[in-house]
């Protein structure tokens, strides 16, 4: 086994049933003899990003109308497509331009459409990867493959490579953080551990309230007042330790124990990190109102405290999959162009954004071409694509101020250095300190990893 | 090197000759590649390929004759022809000064006589290993000798040292590993922990002070064994063991859609299937045939076996799924890595799957009812009946709204007037407004509420805002007409592009035929103008609307109708109804699968591309298992005689391996669903063997072999640590003590519900949610979901049911912590165990406390103990529900010792 990857032995070992103290510190080069899972593990080398924020506008956001501007597609407007029969789900009719315009941001001139003009004022921070593509226009297998590397159910996600690979920084909060107001498409099985221990799923929380005690689950005793509780925890941990002293040596009993602990700490940890009326009217109001608003703000105090990877759904099963009006897009991004704008900022002023990589993106793009099919009332909207579209990313070791690859002239397809998910998860990954063929995990006879068997860093994309 | 003449020619002459009658045969060229397949290569493969193929020891490799004739480092090892000049045989007859093969011991003379005939007709060896079928060529022969393609054969116990601790033939092979590797057993359990774990591992619920008492009195010899009877004759046995058998068949109670949650309506027949399998004892052979074909079992009647084939009726949609949980689930093979090329590690080409792949296929989902032809018949007759009629319904009331919208768009000039007096400057009611103006009340209601609301979606009645601030508009009456005739223009292009997509659809009316054709829409503006006031539909865009704004929908419209019209559409609803009132709950049905009528061989996808295909494979079994080829429909009924008849090697080693991972926390394959290379190895391949053996022998009974493991010493052990063993088997590999385990989650549900006297346990049926806190049942008749799993169960280490899971992987976190400390479920425990006992020791706190240690943990408290419950109830009220909160939340209770 090369170094560095962690047997299904080991982890097994580690999280609980089985668990020495010497057979971890052997293993997880922390040098830790934490039972924990989720205790800091150091990656195959030094890393330049700690942290993933995915914020994911799911239904496959239109490239051709946010950052991926194609004059061409005004000039030939209504004219059929040339670049051939590229399949789509449904049916498409004549090129259609982009209602919006763009402008040039920042010194790095990006341009970006109008109604992104509050993330444009980060221009100089943002990395755009014009010429992302993937395999299906179709959106389960596309959700499969942005977030599990794979096109069907049972793989896990990529917040639970992360956490399986680095642990976290906050043991008194989950490693790994999914907020939606509701569902996406799909749902839990996105951010799913599958094989992997069930430590590293994703937390799912509801981002659709204020107070942080109906968002967490069991956060707050209904009954008893702290002290009681703390009296309770007490007397716990002297059964267990009495229980524990008859048993000789039980790593797995210990291992309870201390999680036990903190989960009696995370109580008011928890309750902290989720609860937004904590911050200053003025951030609040740069963040605006809304939930996906509330959803960014939350997933920056969960990285200033420590969580490893944190995902903010737009919102339930998939509003930027517009079919049939493009004009959507002002209202979608009327209440997330700006908190997500605020974010980067804030991490930016923090100095978070050096070791925390920003992702905005969708499972696929849109076509250039107007839809027509019979699934759709009204012509004026555009259809799964998944030969192009675009992806943002900031921060964590990114290079600022680029424009990555290119899409044909009409944003169709991804021409000019071509980036798939695979390639996409084999850069993050590598930032964070992995190379992403040895973040391997022994399961049913053979090695899984989160890029299946492809994938290649995209060193151009580095700073 | 010269080799000696061997002095024992003449005895091995006499051998010869005992061996000629069976010899005779082999004398044409199609009887020698017999006799050679049959006698010669499955010694050769057993005893000599292992060292002697690719691993090439001594330089010799024996994939060939020409490899034999080329021989290895002490020169060729047969002379075709010639069987006493041949160094193999001199090697297997130890007559060779310094060879003598096999080490692992001396070959029978029957097999020395057979491989001495073979060498003397001419070492025949055929190029291609002759199988019956299937591509097997590119298995190697190292490959067909790997441990788990072996045939079981049930080997002789050993002898062992302190022959005294050899309770049973169990601990004969389990007590030879710890002395070949100088580990001393851990001392017994005592009778209290042993009891606790036979109950927790036979029925998932701790046993009651009651059973512990008695049990613990009960001196007789065979105490453990008659407890270990009731146990497994207890319906409780089959809810505990059935689960692990429904997390290999990944059961679920839905369906993975992708939008919203799609029960399956039935599923929980399956689910109770399996219990009752359990339960009955149904042989496991046949437990696995009725999963795979219950079809053509029994003339296909028996629903108490073709309720199995749910197996493939609920599973998720995916071929690949079925393959995967057929190889994993029954074989403990990874069949679906050779879905895009020849399996990497085992000896599964490429044309095993899609040989497998035609099989299901050729099988389609179906329904199987449970009730007689008639029923059945006349439920369907009455669904068709009712959806007519109230397709009738629809339709007609449709064409009234439809035209309802016209007249009164015919109005919109008025309305935008009317609505002006309500919203700008005057601020009129509706009803004053709507009177002067000699308009329908509700339509102006709806149009104020509409244009009240903005932004809107289109920017076409923008100019009425303007118009709200003038104290009095000159231009609104101009503008309004304009928009009259605008709207009416909507309407009339509406229409006209509705008829023209109807003939474009041409009847089809399925998603995939409107994702293909080209429709034609009104153009952008136009369209929500049309869809804000005329959409039969929801939309999202609108405030308090279901449809559009002149959109009369259902009973809504009635006082629109003329009484003719009103009479006509009440007497289809009264009709609707009185059907609906006669007709029956749907029959009862099994989730099952079908043959199609024509079934059909795949081709292999090349790189599992299906646009890539390569030659077409017939439907047979794994050619590395004999490639028996499929003759009945799918060939489904094949395929379950394949898995589940005597002569494969892996059906009963994976399925006794099951049943030992359960009992001891860790299998004799420690990974239980993968006996391939990439498995683990067998840590006792003999008892394995022993085991398995055993198994057929007593006709597949699990029970049988819940017995004869219980009874083992084995079992029994304690599972404190013993101290010189932790440096040599650190992971309790060879067993030597017993595992601790910490419940999964239904005995913790199960326990916590039972301890607190909670526990229904009325059983089978439709599923309950874990999340209803009314919910009280056992959880294994729990909802399971692949689309949301339930957050409790998830918490818990619940297997994932979208893929076949092996065993349960137990985490151990914080937020479970956060369960037990705050979880509503938990506390009412809490509470209720408190409750029990006061109904049970009175108010006492020591002797409450007595009863208390006594339901959790099955053992009165120590003296220290008391002390501590004295000393925390002292908290003052609500002491005694967090005392037993407590309790309920420590490992003690947590783990099966």
């Amino acid at each position: 086994m090369p170094p560095g990857t962690i047997s299904r032995r080991d982890m097994l070992r580690s999280v609980g049933t089985g668990l020495g103290a010497v057979g971890l510190a052997r293993t997880l080069a922390a040098g830790t003899s934490s039972p924990n899972p989720l205790a800091v593990r150091e990656p195959h080398f030094p890393a330049k990003a700690k942290h993933v924020i995915h914020l994911f506008l799911n239904g496959g956001a239109s490239q051709v109308d946010s950052f991926d501007y194609k004059p061409m597609l005004g000039k030939y407007n209504g004219k059929p497509y040339p670049g051939g029969n590229l399949k789509t789900e449904r049916k498409t009719g004549a090129l259609m331009r982009s209602p919006f315009e763009f402008k040039e941001f920042g010194e790095s001139g990006l341009k970006i459409s109008e109604i992104f003009s509050n993330l444009g004022t980060c221009a100089d921070d943002l990395c755009i990867v014009k010429s992302m593509y993937t395999d299906l226009p179709f959106h389960e297998p596309s959700l499969f493959m942005l977030n599990c590397g794979h096109r069907v159910a049972g793989h896990p996600s990529m917040g639970a490579w992360l956490t399986y690979g680095l642990g976290t920084e906050n043991q008194d909060l989950p490693g790994y953080i999914v907020m939606c107001p509701g569902l996406p498409v799909i749902g839990p099985q996105l951010w799913s551990s599958a094989f992997l221990p069930g430590s590293f799923q994703g937390a799912y929380v509801r981002n659709d309230e204020e107070d942080p005690e109906k968002l967490v689950s069991y956060v707050r005793n209904p009954r008893l007042r702290p002290r009681q509780q703390a009296r309770q925890v007490e007397l716990l941990g002297k059964l267990n330790r009495r229980h524990l002293g008859q048993q000789g040596h039980a790593p797995e009993l210990e291992a309870t124990i201390h999680s036990m602990e903190v989960a009696f700490r995370m109580q008011v940890e928890a309750l902290d990190a989720f609860d937004v009326r904590n911050e200053s009217t003025r951030t609040r109001e740069r963040y605006g109102d809304g939930d996906f608003a509330r959803g960014c703000l939350i997933a920056r105090r969960l990285v200033e405290r420590g969580v490893r990877m944190v995902q903010v759904y737009y919102g339930n099963m998939q509003p930027w999959d517009t079919h049939q009006d493009i004009q959507r897009m002002r209202k979608l991004t009327a209440d997330s162009d700006g908190p997500m704008a605020a974010l980067i900022q804030d991490l930016k002023a923090s100095g978070l954004l050096d070791e925390t990589i920003v992702l905005i993106s969708g499972e696929f793009g849109r076509t250039p071409t107007v839809e027509v099919s019979g699934r759709i009332s009204v012509q004026n909207g555009r259809d799964h694509n998944s030969h192009g579209f675009s992806a943002v990313l900031a921060g964590g070791g990114f290079k600022g101020g680029l424009a990555y690859g290119n899409t044909d002239d009409f944003g169709f397809k991804a021409e000019e250095n071509p980036v798939h998910p695979h390639d996409l998860h084999a850069t993050m990954l590598h930032l964070m300190g992995f190379d992403h063929t040895r973040l391997t995990y022994r399961h049913s006879g053979r090695d899984y990893r989160l890029t299946d068997v492809e994938g290649k860093v995209v060193e151009a994309l580095l700073a | 090197m010269r080799i000696k003449p061997a002095p024992t020619i003449g005895a091995f002459s006499a051998l010869l000759c005992l061996c000629f009658a069976s010899s005779a045969r082999a004398q044409s060229g199609a009887d020698a590649v017999e006799f050679f397949e049959t006698r010669v290569r499955p010694v050769l493969a057993e005893n000599c390929f292992a060292c002697h193929t690719s691993t090439k020891l001594g330089g010799l490799e024996m994939v060939s004759r020409s490899a034999l004739i080329k021989g290895g480092n002490s020169g060729p090892a047969i002379q075709p022809g010639h069987p006493e000049r041949s160094l193999l045989l001199k090697a297997v007859k130890h007559s060779h000064e310094r060879l003598k093969m096999p080490p692992q011991g001396k070959l029978t003379d029957e097999q020395i006589g057979n491989i001495s005939v073979w060498i003397r007709d001419g070492a025949v060896w055929p190029d291609a290993p002759a199988t019956q079928a299937g591509d097997a060529s590119r298995i190697t022969d190292e490959e067909r000798n790997f441990w788990s393609f072996r045939p079981v054969r049930e080997p002789e116990p050993p002898i062992v040292r302190d022959e005294a601790r050899a309770t049973t033939t169990i601990d004969r092979f389990v007590l030879k590993r710890l002395e070949e590797n100088g580990l001393e057993p851990a001392p017994p359990a005592d009778k209290r922990t042993l009891l606790r774990r036979a109950y927790l591992d036979l029925i998932g619920l701790p046993p009651t002070p009651r059973q512990v008492r008695a049990f613990v009195e009960d001196d007789a010899p065979d105490a453990f064994a008659n407890i270990v009877d009731d146990l497994l004759a207890s319906p409780r046995y089959g809810e505990r063991w059935g689960r692990y058998w429904l997390d290999v068949a990944r059961y679920s109670d839905d369906k993975l859609n992708s939008t919203q949650m799609e029960p399956y309506p039935q599923a929980y027949r399956y689910r109770d299937w399996v219990i009752k399998a359990f339960n009955d004892d149904m042989p496991y052979n046949l437990f696995v045939k009725a999963q795979i074909a219950g079809d053509f079992l029994e003339g296909g009647k028996n629903p108490n076996l073709v309720a199995g084939l749910a197996f493939y009726g609920l599973s998720p949609q995916f071929q690949d799924d079925r393959i995967d949980a057929t190889g994993r689930g029954f074989l403990g093979l990874t069949v679906q890595c050779a879905q895009c090329h020849d399996h990497k590690f085992d000896p599964i080409p490429t044309e095993d799957y899609y040989a497998l792949l035609g099989v299901f296929n050729s099988s389609k989902v179906d329904e199987f009812p449970l009730a007689d032809e008639k029923t059945v018949a006349e439920y369907q007759k009455k669904t068709a009946e009712i959806a007519k009629e109230q397709k009738q319904l629809d339709e007609f009331l449709g064409i009234q709204a439809r035209q309802l919208v016209e007249v009164l768009a015919g109005n919109t000039s008025s309305y935008l007037e009317a609505a002006w007096n309500v919203l700008g400057p005057l601020r009129r009611g509706v009803p004053e407004v709507a009177h002067e103006f000699l308009l329908d009340e509700e339509t102006l209601e709806r149009w104020a509420r509409y244009l009240d609301h903005s932004p809107r979606d289109h920017p076409l009645l923008d100019r009425f805002t303007e118009f709200l601030t003038d104290p009095s508009p000159g231009n609104l009456r101009p503008w309004a007409d304009e928009m009259e005739t605008l709207v009416l223009d909507v309407l009339r292009e509406k229409r006209r592009i509705d008829k023209e997509n109807e003939i474009r659809l041409g009847g089809e009316d399925s998603s995939r035929a409107r994702n293909e054709v080209e429709l034609l829409s009104l153009e952008r503006d136009r369209h929500f103008l049309w869809r804000d006031l005329g959409s039969a539909q929801a939309f999202t865009a609108a405030v308090g609307f279901d449809h559009g704004v002149l959109y009369y929908a259902g009973a809504e419209i009635d006082r629109f109708l003329p009484a003719a019209w009103r009479e006509h559409a009440d007497r289809l609803r009264a009709k609707i109804e009185s059907l609906q009132k006669t007709l029956p709950e749907k029959y009862p049905f099994l989730h099952v699968v079908h043959d199609k009528d024509d079934p059909k061989n795949e081709h292999v996808h090349i790189r599992g591309s299906k646009d890539n295909l390569g030659a077409e494979v017939p439907r047979r079994f794994l050619s590395i298992l004999g490639g028996r080829e499929f003759k009945t429909g799918s060939g489904r009924l094949d395929l379950a005689e394949s898995i589940a008849g005597p002569d494969n090697p892996l059906t009963a080693r994976v399925m006794v391996n099951r049943v030992w991972l359960h009992h001891f926390g860790r299998g004799i394959v420690n990974t239980p669903s993968n006996f391939g290379r990439m498995g683990e190895k067998p840590s006792h391949p003999k008892l394995l063997d022993y085991l398995a053996a055993r198994f057929v022998r007593n006709g597949w009974s699990i029970k049988a072999m819940h017995r004869e493991i219980m009874m083992s010493d084995a079992y029994a052990r304690g599972s404190e640590s013993v101290g010189k063993n932790e440096g040599i088997d650190p992971d309790n590999r060879l067993f030597w003590r017993a595992n601790r385990r910490r419940l999964d989650v239904e005995a913790l549900r199960d326990s916590l519900l039972q301890v607190s006297g909670n526990l229904e346990l009325s059983g089978g049926g439709e599923p309950t949610l874990v999340s209803d806190p009314a919910n009280r049942r056992r959880t294994v008749y729990s909802y399971v979901s692949r689309r949301k799993l339930d957050k409790s169960l998830g918490l818990f280490d619940f297997p994932n049911p979208n893929r076949t899971s092996p065993q349960r992987i137990g985490t151990n976190t914080p937020l479970q912590g956060l369960f037990f400390l705050n979880s509503e479920f938990v506390m009412r425990q809490a509470e209720r165990l408190s409750d029990r006992l006061i109904d049970e020791a009175g108010w006492d706190d020591a002797a409450r406390i007595r009863r208390a240690y006594w339901l959790v943990y099955g053992r009165p408290p120590k003296k220290e103990e008391l002390a501590m419950g004295h000393e925390y109830l002292r908290g003052g009220a609500g002491a005694w529900a967090s005392y037993a909160q407590a309790l309920l939340s420590s490992n003690e209770f947590l783990y099966i010792q």
